[in-house]
């Protein structure tokens, strides 16, 4: 589904992955390692210095920039939602190609598990868990392929990020979605993922199943992030 | 009130400098030399600027007003470039608003027969325009450019659900325009109310009849109010396409990615 050939850009140096369809892959790694530079590079908001990067076997730059945006879902670390009520979130990028249709904020709201009497609620007026769930709604609402996650839970408290957790493993099981999630949360990869792969210092060092690769890591990094 | 002011009335003038100047002593302010340096670099502009007016106004009309408003265009074009010297075609982008708002405020003017194409009538609404253009246009990229930084994740947000440039950036333009504008409607709400405006004064002055001066004041504040409403739209229009690749990407959020990315690394 998607696959990365020795890409490079920044301090990201020669990253070959691929992540097959339904696949739940968690990026993890220390703090700036460039888990998150792999996620804008893979939603085009940046391109890569070198290498290429192939979306169900063609290269990413045969598709439309906008197009393959909307297939492929960017979930940002912070909610980022636009002034206005939840409903002008979730509307915006259906209403970009003319495909929002009335009465589908009922749906998108069931999915991440809001009242439906947010609709017309003013962003601002909302809790943090709560526009996390609007802006993973926003991003649903494209109806995307591939969802990629940039630390979604990172500034939830414990159990908003569990809640939130649980909302997108039902969402990949009944939509069939695949999903790269970055965290650098341990406790999440083990949780959340399926296949594992760790970052450090602008590669990927090791990947593998999960949670095998945290149980017996191969690479002495990852053995010392995991102690560490 | 006397037709002229004498140069010995003028010397009096050095009252009003010692006032703030005193201030600064008592108080040890430490603004003597430049409150002294400011008040004297101001006269001699002025009495430069008068002296050129007297030659301009003397010059054929033809020669004159073109000449100058060129000159008024190129200072006022450099002046608000500062605001945005980092960006790409920046000067281009103000020269040529300019020039098309002063061409059509002066077309107006002298198609409805409001001014007459003299120097002493051209120069000086002119410059207002520019003057007040120029300003429009310096707020607008300097407020572009916040707006653009405090909105980077809102922006990249709306670009990665497939907005394009112009989508992803509609907020900030609305907010660069509408900051621009504000203070504008601000003025000509209260225009007469607060403060008598300058060009009023300065006719009633002059001797001219209050009514009169009125007029005058009616056909520059409007055409201020327009050129600077149209200065602040044309820039915003044409600056935020530079915030952004040829393949939709933000260019600050790009540059500022990789540079976070090495630093983290290194």
């Amino acid at each position: 589904m998607i696959e990365f050939k020795n890409v490079s850009y920044g301090p990201l140096k020669n990253i070959s992955l691929s992540v097959d369809k339904q696949e739940i892959a968690i990026l993890f790694g220390p703090s700036g390692s460039g888990k998150s530079t792999l996620l804008y590079l893979f939603n085009r908001l940046i391109d890569p210095e070198q290498g290429e990067i192939f979306y169900k076997g063609k290269p990413i730059d045969d598709f439309s920039i906008t197009g393959l945006r909307q297939n492929v879902g960017l979930l940002l670390q912070s909610p980022n939602l636009f002034p206005g009520s939840v409903l002008d979130n979730l509307k915006y990028g259906p209403s970009l190609t003319g495909s929002w249709k009335e009465g589908d904020e009922k749906r998108l709201l069931e999915y991440v598990q809001l009242p439906q009497d947010l609709r017309d609620r003013d962003v601002d007026h909302l809790s943090g868990g709560q526009q996390q769930r609007v802006s993973l709604a926003r991003t649903l609402a494209n109806e995307p392929e591939v969802l990629l996650l940039d630390e979604p839970t990172s500034a939830l408290d414990n159990n908003t990020a569990e809640e939130i957790e649980i909302v997108l493993k039902e969402l990949i099981e009944e939509k069939g979605l695949t999903m790269v999630m970055v965290t650098h949360q341990l406790d999440q990869v083990r949780r959340m993922g399926t296949k594992g792969m760790f970052m450090n210092e602008g590669t990927i060092q090791e990947t593998g199943g999960l949670p095998g690769m945290l149980d017996n890591p191969e690479t002495l990094e990852l053995k010392e992030y995991l102690e560490g | 009130m006397s037709p002229e002011i004498s140069n010995q009335s003028l010397l009096f003038l050095i009252v009003f400098v010692v006032v703030p100047l005193s201030l600064s002593y008592f108080y040890q302010l430490g603004m003597s030399r430049s409150i002294l340096t400011s008040s004297i670099r101001g006269t001699i502009q002025l009495f430069a600027i008068g002296y050129i007016l007297t030659f301009l106004f003397d010059l054929n009309a033809y020669i004159g007003i073109p000449l100058m408003i060129t000159v008024m265009i190129i200072i006022a074009s450099f002046h608000a470039r500062k605001k945005g010297r980092d960006l790409p075609y920046v000067l281009p982008t103000l020269l040529a608003g300019l020039i098309m708002i002063e061409v059509s405020v002066l077309s107006l003017w002298l198609l409805f027969d409001m001014v007459e194409f003299v120097p002493s009538e051209v120069i000086p609404m002119s410059g207002m325009v520019i003057g007040n253009s120029m300003v429009a246009m310096g707020l607008a990229l300097e407020r572009m450019k916040t707006e653009f930084a405090e909105n980077n994740g809102r922006i990249l947000a709306a670009l990665s659900l497939g907005a394009e440039p112009k989508q992803a950036s509609h907020l900030i333009v609305q907010r660069t325009l509408n900051a621009a504008l504000i203070p504008n409607v601000d003025r000509i709400k209260t225009i007469g109310l607060v403060q008598l405006p300058g060009m009023m004064t300065g006719l009633i002055l002059g001797g001219v009849a209050p009514i009169m001066a009125i007029k005058y004041q009616l056909v520059i504040s409007l055409s201020i109010f327009s050129s600077v409403s149209l200065s602040a739209m044309f820039v915003t229009l044409v600056m935020y396409k530079h915030f952004f690749t040829k393949d939709k990407q933000v260019l600050e959020s790009k540059e500022a990615f990789k540079e976070y990315s090495s630093r983290d690394n290194a």
